[in-house]
């Protein structure tokens, strides 16, 4: 983790309201974790807002959503079961259905967005089998057996990705409408640099490689399936080469530079 | 804690920065809303005419279908807007291609979508008007729209040595925020409460009152989180009414999101500009004639006008100057505000012709620029608050290694590339505008908690954290004890996330809250104080668990004596491939003067998402509308290029730092806008220095530079 | 959307007679380019038979060439070291499109049967002979900017818009199908995409019901000096204006074979045979690349809005094999 500075943390349970302490009970935020989740995000970055607006919106979440649905009848019903951030799903759904509606509509799970609808912002990016695909060009029909992982599964409990602590860190997004699809999109980039994977801009795909070091316009390309109209792009590949390094920077440096020169 | 407390202007991060990297911040479409109905809208395919017949026989048998609303049957709402509001289904008049003409509701999305493709609409045509080189032979000036006249323009550009005249032609762009427009309308009775992010909520709520004959109060729009909006995001489109009106007539929930090809044509565009520049100067560099004259279009039920020349009245010292407008009515989407309305298309044509100028008298175009200062604002006789063009300039000269840059274009090369440095500078107007604030707050012992409570909005522009911030600095508390509640219409009013208001708005009203709180609560209490007492302490010496109150903040009175701007200098570097014209920005600074920067790491976010909207606006950006039918044929993402990741080189953003006394109390200017202003221009002017071709018509696109 | 019946293919056989008995139905795998079109209203099939599950995801020596599964992912493909050793030209076409996201969901069958991306032909308020044959074509008078330059009709000026299948013209791939009769035919890949004629409805040369099993490269003497070139309007994510898969095999200071193939400039991938017979037997210099150049953009016929491309064409062509031949 490249978060030292804030490992200074705030002491959670000194600074805190009782309101605030009895929102994290209820979210299952305890002891240690509970001071990392906090230091995760740096002391003062963290508003009561953050708290409130969890709660608010956790209170409106529907989790029984499928079991309370009643599915309207529909001419081509099929029935997929899958495994969505771990844990087993099963529906009934229309054939035309893709996996970015029942996502949404009918598992509660908002967290990916429909930009575009068409295979052409990338907002809508989640995991399939290890594999960052588009959900709104995925029948649902077609992920019988298949494990999907959404931007609400990419924290493990408490405890934010590499990835989502350095869009945190490095302001990597502004309206933040299409940061779920590019967190998802970044965390299985960082797979495909481990792969050894080759884009457009490999200087030579016929060289072996192993695990790769990404240039910072190797990110660039492997992350221009994701579009962001704020124009956090540079922030992004600041938050991704960072996670990918391991190396921590500074969000507020003037450049180091780096050769841009990519083979257009 | 004193330390923990002075937070304004540092680099913190978003307060809202945990929901947004976990998918839990809810937008328009995410509310968790139950037994809900999906709605789906049908446009027209004509630009002009009336609808004769509408089937909706197959519509209404098709699965899961609960309602066909067409102006047939559609709930009687009043004209709200004549810029947002044409396509409400109240009569059968066609005033653009791709006008609502129903709205189908279903059970299911799947259901929705399905059902609106056997809608069948018979038209009559009229003749429309959709081409926009024939629609411009015909523009006039539009109402209340008199030149800016400094001078004698004519005898001087006629009498000029060195002279520049040229045309410069930006196309039709659309704001595309990545969150489509959209609404769930949730009816109780007479209220209705709107799921719908905008920009500015009292805006929407009052477009739908009005819309509906509701009072404001019996409207209710919550919008915490705002997926972009850029202007187009500025009040209540048609879509949000239709969705208001489709769930009234199923008498349950509705969601309606506009699709992403009907975003071309449902909430507003930036308009064709093409303006003419003519630019005179003596052989020693200074400017004797400055004249821009722009023509553009709207739409044929409203006067919209981007003033494109706006920068030509103020930036420079020019005794002679002629600034007009023409336009053109055309049958075409209302065009509206988008990001830097006005100077950001306008900075294109004069900071470009400023360049060529430069180039015509071999100066280097930052020292012309320079030499042109203005020492107050020509356009209307007042001292500037402020202005730090000429810091902005040389500091913008300094990052981007302007000594690097050699005069002649075509003479500076790597491997294909031939690289080029462009220069322009820019403004926006800094405003504020009135907005309330209701703070609350709340002691246990010596623990003081705060709610920072307005309906301001968070567009991706960090509003939630900069209200913490000085609500925590004014109060002296730690961000932690503060709780900011926007984007919900129930709370005070205030100002939209607009014009480079937002902050400015925002800020000065929380700050005044707060202090007018520790003023209220002193006042309760004879206790004399040796040091400056605490919120906890004053509390406890009133004997106060709970205390709020609330302000009506404006601008100050003094403000109008002064022009106020927020200034910048872009600098780029940009490396063009010399075979296939393909342009790079390999590295962009930007340098701004904009008062005090409440946020060191959101401001320079923002500033870096204007660049790239003008690297948007300088290479990829076009939509292309077929003369024949007035349809856009750039009806996608795949088609409407807007910037994707390797198009973006470094950005490197520095800001000046200016304490500006007399724009507002916080001495805030703004830069949301003036982030985009002077962008393209840099990088058109750094393609010639690179290539020795000068594009005069955005976007720079490779067939332009062969 | 229109509803349709989704049925689960369990091998090759049961999917080619679940097509080939319903003239409305359709195989879908990745998906990306047909539910897109289904959502625009432009495909409207009954049923939809799942082949994703099909055993035809092999990539693997045969015959001196490599033999690839048509249900083999495009990242996949590309990432093969086979593919990559071999026959970089099409990895770096197959990385040259999309996004890494559709590449993960793409297969190769599937990325040889993607439709044109004119404008016209996605929007079905428009004219299109391609979609709905005899109503016309709207682009021809209309905005064509991205349109053919080669090998058009009076019907159609659409373009393909596949980058992969630019690399396999120039590789001389075979595809290899299977019809309803349980026989499988081999095309050559020229011979698969069609020019639009008066029958612009049809893309490619498989009756319905035929299901892409794979295809087959030849022997490649290419992998050293090839390249893929594609010029867009937007740096990535974006189709091409236009592109060159270039190749040589150079012998002695002279090439001895030459594939040049052009993306975004016709109906189907255009194999520029002129320019290659330019080059063969040449020296590997600028001069002669200009030559074959202006050799291959010859027999243009641009439209209103897109004569730049002869220009943009000959000037891919000549930077493509620059760095074919690493002279860039």
């Amino acid at each position: 983790m490249a978060f030292e500075e804030n490992d200074v943390a705030l002491d959670a349970d000194q600074q805190m309201t009782a309101d605030e302490e009895a929102l994290l009970d209820e979210l299952g935020i305890f002891g240690e974790s509970r001071r990392k989740f906090l230091g995760q995000l740096g002391g003062v970055g963290l508003g009561a807002l953050v708290l409130q607006v969890l709660a608010e919106e956790k209170a409106l979440a529907f989790s029984d959503s499928e079991t309370a649905y009643v599915a309207p009848a529909v001419e081509n019903p099929v029935t997929v079961s899958f495994t969505v951030n771990g844990a087993k799903k099963s529906l009934e759904l229309d054939s035309r259905m893709t996996l970015l509606d029942a996502l949404r509509e009918r598992l509660g799970l908002t967290g990916s967005k429909k930009g575009c609808d068409h295979g052409q912002c990338g907002a809508c990016t989640v995991i399939i089998d290890g594999r960052r695909v588009l959900a709104c060009l995925t029948l649902t029909a077609q992920c019988e057996a298949k494990s999907v992982t959404t931007i609400e599964g990419i924290a493990k409990g408490t405890d934010l990705h590499a990835i989502q602590t350095a869009f945190i860190k490095h302001d990597a997004f502004q309206c933040g409408f299409c940061t779920p699809g590019q967190i998802c999109s970044a965390v299985a980039l960082m797979q495909e640099a481990k792969n050894g994977e080759a884009s457009y801009l490999t200087a030579n795909v016929r060289q072996k490689t192993g695990a790769l070091q990404l240039s910072d316009d190797e990110i660039r390309e492997r992350m221009s399936g994701n579009l962001c109209r704020c124009g956090a792009y540079p922030n992004i590949v600041a938050a991704i080469r960072e996670a990918h390094t391991g190396k921590a920077t500074d969000p507020m440096a003037i450049s180091q530079m780096e050769v841009h020169d990519a083979t257009v | 804690m004193a330390s923990d407390t002075k937070v304004i202007g540092e680099a913190i991060s978003r307060i809202d920065g945990l929901l947004k990297v976990t998918g839990a911040a809810n937008y328009g479409m995410d509310w968790p809303i139950r037994n809900v109905a999906y709605a789906f809208i049908v446009k027209s395919t004509i630009a002009a005419g009336t609808i004769t017949d509408i089937d909706t026989a197959a519509a209404e048998k098709s699965p899961g279908v609960i309602a066909v609303i067409t102006h047939k049957n559609a709930t009687k709402v009043v004209a709200y807007d004549p810029m947002r509001g044409i396509g409400i289904l109240q009569d059968n008049k066609i005033n653009f291609y791709g006008q609502n003409v129903a709205v189908l509701v279903a059970e299911t999305f799947e259901q929705a979508r399905a059902a609106a493709r056997s809608i069948k609409v018979s038209y009559q045509n009229a003749d429309s008007k959709t081409d926009f080189e024939k629609c411009v032979a015909e523009a006039v000036r539009p109402a209340n729209r008199n030149d800016a006249v400094r001078g004698d323009f004519d005898a001087a550009f006629n009498a000029a040595e060195h002279k520049v005249d040229a045309t410069y032609s930006t196309p039709i762009e659309h704001h595309h925020p990545m969150e489509p427009h959209s609404a769930i309308a949730v009816w109780e009775g007479d209220n209705l409460t709107l799921y719908s992010a905008t920009q500015v909520v009292g805006g929407v709520q009052r477009g739908v009152a009005t819309a509906f004959g509701l009072k404001p109060e019996q409207v209710h729009i919550i919008s915490p989180h705002v997926g972009g909006g850029f202007g187009s995001k500025g009040g209540a489109w048609t879509n949000v009414i239709l969705a208001a009106m489709a769930a009234k007539v199923v008498n349950r929930p509705v969601k309606l999101a506009v699709t992403r090809q009907n975003m071309f044509n449902s909430v507003g565009l930036r308009q064709q500009n093409r303006q003419h520049l003519r630019v005179a100067a003596t052989a020693e560099g200074k400017l004797s004639a400055l004249g821009h004259d722009t023509t553009q279009f709207t739409t044929t039920t409203n006067e919209f006008a981007e003033s494109c020349g706006i920068l030509a009245t103020m930036m420079y010292e020019v005794p002679n100057s002629r600034v007009g407008y023409k336009s053109a009515a055309m049958n075409v989407i209302a065009p509206t505000f988008q990001r830097g309305p006005g100077e950001s298309t306008g900075s294109f044509a004069l900071e470009s012709a400023i360049d060529e100028m430069a180039y015509a008298l071999k100066m280097d175009p930052v020292e012309f620029r320079i030499k042109n200062e203005p020492p107050k604002d020509l356009s209307n006789n007042k001292p500037w608050s402020s202005r730090a063009t000429v810091e902005c300039l040389k500091r913008g000269a300094e990052m981007i290694g302007w000594k690097n840059r050699k005069p002649e274009p075509r003479q500076n090369r790597n491997g294909d590339n031939l690289v080029g440095y462009g220069v322009a500078s820019g403004s926006y107007p800094s405003r504020q505008s009135p907005t309330s604030t209701l703070l609350k707050l709340a002691r246990k012992g010596d623990d003081v908690t705060a709610s920072v409570e307005l309906a301001a909005s968070d567009i991706g522009t960090g509003a939630h954290t900069i209200i913490a911030q000085t609500a925590a600095e004014t109060l002296g508390l730690p961000m932690s004890k503060v709780a900011v509640k926007i984007g919900d219409s129930a709370l005070p009013p205030a100002a939209g996330s607009v014009g480079s208001i937002g902050a400015a708005s925002f800020c000065n009203s929380v700050a005044d809250a707060c202090n007018q709180a520790k003023t209220e609560l002193q006042a309760k209490t004879d206790r004399k104080w040796l040091i400056a007492p605490t919120v906890a302490q004053l509390m406890d010496a009133a004997s106060l668990n709970e205390y709020q109150t609330r302000v009506d903040a404006k601008a100050p009175a003094d403000a109008a004596k002064y022009s106020s701007h927020a200034f910048n200098a872009n600098f780029s570097e940009v490396w063009v491939n010399e075979l296939t014209g393909m342009v790079r920005v390999h590295r962009h600074v930007a340098v701004t003067g904009a008062g005090r920067i409440m946020n060191a790491k959101t401001a320079r976010s923002q500033v870096i998402g204007g660049c790239v909207w003008g690297i948007g606006m300088a290479l990829t950006e076009e939509s292309i509308m077929d003369p024949r039918w007035g349809n856009f044929i750039t009806r996608s993402f795949a088609d409407y290029h807007i910037p994707a990741n390797l198009d973006v080189g470094t950005i490197d953003v520095a800001f000046i730092p200016e304490e500006d006394q007399f724009v507002n109390k916080l001495g805030i200017k703004g830069i949301g806008e003036v982030g985009i202003v002077g962008v393209a221009a840099a990088i058109a002017n750094a393609v010639f220095n690179a290539t020795g071709k000068r594009v005069r018509d955005l976007p720079i696109t490779p067939d332009k530079l062969l | 959307m229109r509803p349709f019946k989704f049925t689960q293919a369990a091998d090759a056989g049961s999917a080619v007679q679940a097509v080939s008995f319903n003239a409305g139905a359709k195989f879908i795998a990745g998906g990306s380019n047909l539910l897109d079109l289904m959502k625009e209203g432009v495909e409207n099939p009954t049923e939809l038979v799942d082949i994703t599950r099909l055993n035809l995801t092999q990539i693997k020596s045969a015959g001196g060439g490599v033999s690839i599964g048509a249900l083999a992912k495009n990242t996949d493909t590309a990432n093969h070291p086979l593919i990559r050793q071999d026959y970089p030209l099409l990895t770096q076409a197959i990385l040259a499109g999309a996004s890494a996201q559709i590449r993960n969901m793409a297969t190769n069958g599937g990325n040889l049967l993607q439709r044109t991306r004119c404008s016209y032909f996605y929007d079905v308020a428009m004219q299109c002979n391609k979609r709905e044959p005899g109503t016309g074509c709207a682009a021809i008078g209309g905005i064509n900017r991205n349109h053919a330059i080669f090998g058009a009709s009076d019907k159609c000026i659409a373009v393909n818009p596949s980058d992969m299948s630019v690399a396999l013209a120039a590789l001389d791939a075979v595809v290899k199908v299977r019809g309803a009769d349980g026989k499988e035919r081999s095309i050559p890949f020229t011979d698969f995409h069609r020019l639009p004629g008066d029958a612009p409805e049809k893309d490619n040369n498989l009756q319905h019901g035929e299901l892409i099993t794979s295809i087959e490269l030849p022997k490649s003497n290419f992998a050293s000096h090839s390249y893929y070139l594609k010029v867009r309007d937007r740096a990535s994510y974006a189709f091409a204006l236009v592109s060159v898969a270039a190749a040589l095999e150079l012998s002695g200071g002279k090439i001895k074979q030459a594939r040049i193939a052009m993306g975004g400039v016709a109906h189907k991938p255009w194999r520029a045979t002129e320019a290659e017979k330019v080059l063969i037997g040449k020296a590997a210099t600028e001069e002669n690349f200009k030559a074959a150049a202006d050799a291959a953009m010859k027999s243009a016929k641009p439209l209103e809005y897109n004569k730049f491309k002869i220009e943009l064409g000959k000037r891919a062509i000549v930077l493509a094999l620059r760095r074919a031949t690493g002279k860039a």
